[in-house]
């Protein structure tokens, strides 16, 4: 089979981005509509594409006949991507169909939000190198305008200033990595690249590719150090916030996720991806405890779980990092769409009386109860869909050493029983629900993607790493309202609250302090 | 006096201006209940003209419209000359025009010249060093502040408890971000400041060479520039000294501004000699330039203008029928006003009655399954009564385990390591969620909260006493109907940080459904009824009390049925369906100014979580009538007026109307003046633009990634997209009533007698139905017909 219904996707919304290009300013007549149905159309088709391959089968398309120059794409992987774009798009398009209206430049809005909509359905579509790095270049040069939307706003052109700078490095380090790795294996095919590599081998070159992939990754996906231009971009509506925390900034993942075979060829680089992506969740996470902003707070938590995705590639669980990019897209776009009903969440937390906050020896319990419940539950599953890796396994022991926090709530010692009971099914229910569907994830995708490798003696350090820190960060929170608040802890929050001054620093080096004038 | 309680510094004339810069700051409430309030609330005891001056002075603005706007009134014949005429002939400055067309000459004299603020030693550091200090104060500042004033977004906030400046201080010395911006130093500056405000503010002052003259509008420019955080802080100064106590973080922040702008000057000494000249420029007395007060002129006249057209519609009473069968008391709010007029067009034996929507409960509130105490009144007033909608012990027990699960739920969500937990668990099911709140089936049914009760009941006489006052203040004494509707109002939208602007403002910014509930079955209650009769005031037997909650986005009313008796079936019945007749008709009037809505979609809007206009609010308040409704009944307002019903001759000794001048014109005034300064100052007094609104500590907005936080109405809820929805104009209040009662009132209470003597209020007195006397500063009557423009 030659063609995908997937492939139809991009060219719907980019004929109507054309159309809307034409009308750029305020109450287009029709448009914010007409908008709507493209993006309904692309979930349409994006829907059977998936429907086609999971029954059909695989699809490539070519445009000239040469097996090498397959441009798109179609998988279960880039298939179920394609859905979940097409959805977030639908949902954004509507929502910035009643948003929008009566902005001066609503037209230009619709016109510029379709075109990065279709750019990222072709990026997770793509079939080789080339088209991989043209959709993103041009995902950036969308998302750009995007953000000067507001171009008036200094700290707009300033964020998109930091953004168009990282994104656009980020693609310069793909190009590089592409020529290397054609010169090495004389193809770009995205679907061939990973087994030529396996048989020829890695040369320093191919590595130093491979680096650059995962550099290029690390950038896109807001990984410490250069995580600042995402904490900066809440400068455009918020439908631009939403697809960019959903869609766009996954781009990083789908890139080592489609290169999945390659990119595990090397222990080095994988073992680099485990450290940026778990320093970079602990600290996105920690920082974002301190952000009192809802949106900013957002953006913390998206860089923290971009560091947890890339964890996950590192760790070889590629179906449970496609995953976490499917939940975390889902929760986050709807998480920014909400964000007016903030001031009314804050309100409600105060009413049912103060939190009771669990002691030393409850968050002891805690953490003992989560990991027999993670025993069974590991138990269960093992017994039901076969043995896991041990990289699965210590994802599951960090997991459940959040599900201990929830358990801990409930056995704080002013906790009513009928509250314990509560968390307890709480617990219970995301225990089981997250088992359920990485196994669900494992049997859909597994297929499709590489195995985790099995661990030698850095695999295992960097394992152990990351179960102790994380243990040991979650074990902290736990206790958080008996030290939050000490004297000696104080510095410590201002610098979190600062991102560690990352920010600051980036914008020393690239002028960000300047006064600028308008242009 | 915020700033006396330093037992070291004694009370020197800095600290004097910086109290009185303080009070020129209006309080803003915060979003979870947030009430209009005047943004002139620190002007009112100068005119518009000089108002306008100084805030160009401390805020770069115009207290006025841009000459376009004026000439464009002009040009499409809405502004007569004869308006400007006579605003020219009533100005009272010396600086006014002589006539109309020396007027028009001055308009079009300098109208590009766009108003700049002196600058502060930020400013000058920034074009000196081509550093930008004053984004940079702000957005660190702003970090600060979030997290101070934080009301529970953040897992991790600062200790709570502390003093602003202390905290400040403890943050300041270990934030990084003004030395890698290039401010060596900043944080042994900080350590070495005085540990207490005022003793900073002091040294700062000193060290900027403030003298005593220009010490106050130099604080207040600082406080201007702080924005919405200074406005915060007053409000906490607001409710402290509602409750008789008072606060210092006002003072805090000046003294943290200042500490930057010590440190700035000491860091580029190079700018000192501009730095001097602006505060020679701070202390030169404040005076409005002839642009000013042709300006404002014109505004006069604009308002003279509306003011010409409302005299024409008031032609005199109509007649009234006999007992009506439904008598539907509604709030003041102008959005009553549609809707009573379409209720009354329904049937005849319809008669409607204004009043303030907390109907003059004064009720500090605890919701259903919450601790917290709301105050439903307005923010003038004094809470007297305690009540709760609690259900019976299990259900409250219920509601409560159901929200402490919530609310771990969420820290499990938020806290680090947990929320990758959550998103594994717990982010797929978002994709129904997004399906639900996408195509807005979020909860449409909710339930009514259990029926509030007054904490530990209210004996017979304290029953009587408050039914009494109620009904007296509504001039409800005698001409009951069979059934008397006491509405309530409120909004519902969705995801929208402004709802509670949307609410109903006599009730502290909540719905007025508890209110209305309290009151319906406290008037019910035979024992009230029994102690009302020995007062002389008869309530018929069959006269029923009905609570509802009319719905602002929507135009349906919800009934409550509070015990209501089953043998009223048909009469309420017969009510609804009337009121649902005029929700119908008021829907229809509505949908032409709302972009894209039509009679069917109308109600969609309160469930779309992308509506940023579920409704107009008070957009285009102009006037507050306090007469019988027979003088306005059948006159089409337009939505713009306020309508308190009040009739002078059942008010022995003017007791009602002293309440009348003295809360609701206040606070009329409040909405109307918050309007016209969040459309024609946007950038100071408004709440910026929805679409890049981000909430802050559950307090209030900043747009995107700024540090400002943004207090005032958001451009989206006084503009369509294409026009302005607000026509900025000062309320015209009407009375009627005899002039010499008002003077009386006037004269009593100089606060509120300044914002008519100073033009932030027209004041005039009505005589059957027909406009009579129009008020002139210093308790001067003139005749209306004849001041007025033909």
């Amino acid at each position: 089979m030659e063609f995908s219904l997937s492939f139809l996707a991009p060219c719907v919304l980019s004929v109507l981005a054309i159309h809307a290009w034409r009308q750029p300013g305020c109450r287009p007549k029709g448009l914010p509509h007409l908008a709507e149905y493209a993006a309904l159309a692309a979930l349409g088709v994006a829907a059977l594409g998936l429907v086609q391959v999971a029954v059909v089968g695989t699809a490539v398309l070519s445009f000239i006949e040469a097996p090498a120059s397959r441009a798109l794409n179609a998988n279960l992987v880039t298939s179920a991507l394609v859905l979940l774009v097409a959805f977030i798009g639908w949902v954004v398009v509507r929502y910035s169909r009643t948003y929008l209206d009566g902005e001066a430049q609503e037209g230009r809005f619709h016109a510029l939000m379709l075109a990065t909509l279709a750019a990222v359905l072709l990026f997770v579509q793509s079939g080789n190198l080339g088209m991989l790095i043209l959709s993103s270049a041009l995902i950036g040069f969308c998302l750009k305008r995007l953000l000067l939307f507001y171009r008036e706003r200094p700290e707009a052109r300033r964020a998109a200033t930091k953004f168009a700078l990282v994104w656009h490095g980020a693609d310069a380090a793909l190009v590089i990595a592409a020529l290397l790795l054609v010169a090495n294996y004389g193809t770009g095919n995205l679907g061939e690249i990973a087994t030529v590599a396996s048989k020829i081998g890695l040369t320093w070159s191919s590595s130093l590719g491979i680096a650059l992939i995962v550099f290029a990754a690390a950038l896109k996906t807001a990984a410490f150090p250069m995580h600042g231009w995402l904490t900066e971009v809440m400068e455009a509506p918020t439908p631009v916030s939403a697809l960019l925390h959903a869609g766009i900034i996954n781009s990083g993942g789908i890139l080592l996720i489609l290169l999945a075979g390659l990119v595990q060829l090397s222990p080095g680089v994988m073992a680099a991806l485990v450290m940026i992506g778990g320093f970079t969740a602990i600290f996105g996470a920690a920082v974002m405890l301190t952000q009192s902003a809802v949106k900013t707070s957002l953006a913390w938590s998206t860089v923290s779980q971009m560091g947890f995705l890339l964890l996950q590639c590192g760790l070889g669980l590629w179906a449970l990092a496609l995953l976490h990019i499917v939940a975390h897209s889902l929760y986050k776009a709807h998480a920014f769409l909400s964000s007016g009903g903030a001031v009314q969440a804050v309100a409600s937390l105060r009413r049912p009386g103060p939190i009771a906050v669990p002691s030393f020896a409850a968050v002891l319990k805690s953490f003992a109860l989560a990991l027999v419940l993670y025993a069974l539950i590991a138990t269960a599953f093992s017994v039901l869909l076969g043995p896991k890796t041990a990289q699965a396994l210590a994802l599951g022991a960090i997991l459940i050493f959040g599900v201990a926090y929830l358990v801990a709530q409930g056995l704080a010692d002013l906790a009513p029983a009928e509250l314990t009971k509560r968390t307890a099914l709480l617990s219970l229910g995301a225990a089981i629900a997250y088992f359920a569907f990485q196994a669900g994830a494992q049997a859909f995708w597994g297929p499709a993607l590489p195995l985790a490798p099995t661990p030698g003696p850095l695999e295992w350090a960097l394992i152990v790493l990351a179960v102790a820190s994380f243990g040991l960060v979650a074990f902290a929170q736990a206790l958080f309202p008996l030290w939050a608040h000490h004297p000696s802890t104080a510095g410590l929050r201002v610098h979190l609250a600062n991102g560690f001054y990352m920010n600051a620093l980036l914008d020393r080096a690239i002028g960000g302090f300047r006064s600028e004038k308008a242009y | 006096m915020f700033l006396n309680h330093s037992h070291i510094a004694p009370v020197s004339p800095i600290l004097k201006a910086a109290e009185d810069a303080a009070r020129r700051i209006p309080p803003a409430f915060p979003l979870e209940a947030t009430v209009a309030v005047n943004p002139f609330l620190g002007q009112t005891g100068e005119d518009l003209a000089t108002a306008s001056a100084r805030l160009q002075r401390v805020a770069g603005v115009r207290a006025t419209q841009p000459v376009a706007a004026y000439a464009a009134m002009l040009e499409n014949g809405s502004l007569a000359d004869a308006d400007l005429d006579a605003a020219v002939l009533s100005a009272k400055s010396r600086l006014k025009p002589k006539d109309v067309a020396a007027l028009k000459a001055a308009l079009g004299k300098d109208d590009a010249q766009e108003p700049v603020a002196l600058p502060t030693v930020a400013n000058l550091a920034a074009e000196f060093t081509g550093v930008d200090w004053p984004s940079i104060i702000e957005k660190t500042f702003g970090v600060w502040a979030a997290g101070q004033f934080d009301r529970g977004q953040a897992l991790w906030s600062p200790t709570p408890g502390a003093d602003a400046f202390a905290s400040w201080r403890v943050w300041a010395t270990h934030d990084l971000t003004p030395e890698i911006a290039g401010l060596s130093g900043f944080c042994a500056h900080v350590t070495a400041a005085p540990d207490m405000a005022d003793r900073a503010i002091l040294r700062a002052a000193e060290a900027l060479g403030l003298n005593d003259h220009a010490a106050e509008t130099a604080f207040h420019r600082l406080y201007m520039d702080l924005g919405g955080w200074s406005q915060h802080a007053r409000w906490i100064l607001w409710q402290q000294e509602l409750a008789g106590e008072t606060d210092r973080t006002l003072a805090d922040l000046l003294a943290i501004r200042l500490v930057w702008e010590e440190a700035l000057l000491a860091h580029v000494p190079e700018i000192g000699g501009k730095w001097a000249e602006t505060v020679e420029a701070h202390s030169a007395p404040l005076e409005p330039s002839e642009q000013d007060v042709a300006l404002a002129i014109v505004q006069e006249a604009s308002e003279r203008a509306h003011q010409r057209r409302l005299i024409a519609i008031l032609d005199g009473k109509t007649a009234t029928n006999g007992r009506p069968a439904l008598q539907a008391a509604f709030c003041i709010d102008v959005r009553s006003e549609v809707f009573r007029r379409a209720l009354e067009g329904v049937d005849p034996t319809i008669e409607t009655i204004g009043f303030a929507g907390f109907f003059g409960l004064p009720l500090a509130h605890k919701a259903h399954g919450s601790d917290v105490v709301e105050a439903h009144l307005p923010v003038l007033l004094n809470p007297a009564l305690e009540s709760a909608s609690h259900a019976d012990p299990k259900g409250e027990q219920d509601t409560r385990i159901a929200a402490r699960a919530a609310r771990a739920w969420g820290r499990f969500r938020q806290a680090a390591v947990s929320s990758f937990a959550f998103v594994e668990a717990a982010g797929p099911l978002y994709a129904g969620k997004l399906v639900r709140d996408a195509l807005g089936l979020g909860d449409k049914a909710t339930k009514s909260a259990p029926a509030p009760r007054v904490a530990g009941g209210l004996d017979a006489k304290a029953k009587a006493d408050t039914a009494e006052a109620v009904l007296r203040a509504m001039s409800l004494t005698t001409g009951h109907g069979k059934i008397v509707l006491l509405s309530g109002h409120g909004a519902s939208v969705t995801n929208n940080p402004h709802k509670s602007a949307y609410h109903c403002g006599a009730c502290g910014g909540y719905t007025g459904e508890v209110s209305v509930r309290l009151l319906a079955m406290l008037l019910n209650d035979p024992e009230t009824r029994r102690g009302l009769a020995g007062r002389g005031v008869s309530v018929p037997d069959d006269t029923l009390f009905i609570a509802g909650l009319h719905d602002t986005t929507t135009d349906e009313i919800t009934i409550y049925d509070d015990g209501l008796p089953s043998g009223r079936g048909d009469d309420i019945r017969r009510m609804k369906g009337w009121l649902k007749q005029a929700g119908r008709i008021a829907r229809a009037e509505r949908v032409a100014a709302l972009p894209g809505a039509t009679s069917t979609t109308i109600a969609d809007r309160a469930l779309n979580w992308a509506e940023v206009r579920p409704e107009w609010g008070l957009a285009g308040c102009a006037a507050f009538i306090a007469a019988p409704r027979a003088g306005t009944a059948g006159k089409h307002l337009g939505g713009r007026a306020f309508l308190h019903s009040y009739d002078w001759q059942l008010d022995d000794g003017f007791g009602t109307l002293e309440l009348i001048i003295t809360a609701p014109v206040v606070v009329a005034s409040w909405i109307n003046l918050q309007y016209y300064g969040s459309s024609v100052t946007p950038n100071i007094f408004g709440g910026g633009n929805k679409l890049i609104h981000n909430v802050v500590g559950g307090i209030g907005v900043i747009e995107g990634n700024s540090g400002r936080l943004r207090p005032g109405l958001p451009w989206q809820a006084v503009h369509d997209g294409e026009r302005l929805m607000h026509e900025p104009l000062r309320l015209s209040v009407m009375i009627e009533a005899p002039c010499e009662a008002i003077s009386g009132v006037l004269g009593r209470h100089p606060e509120v007698r300044d914002l008519f003597d100073n033009g932030w209020l027209h004041l005039f007195t009505l005589k059957d139905g027909k406009v009579d006397a129009r008020y002139r500063p210093g308790l001067v009557w003139a005749d209306a017909t004849q001041d007025l423009a033909a």
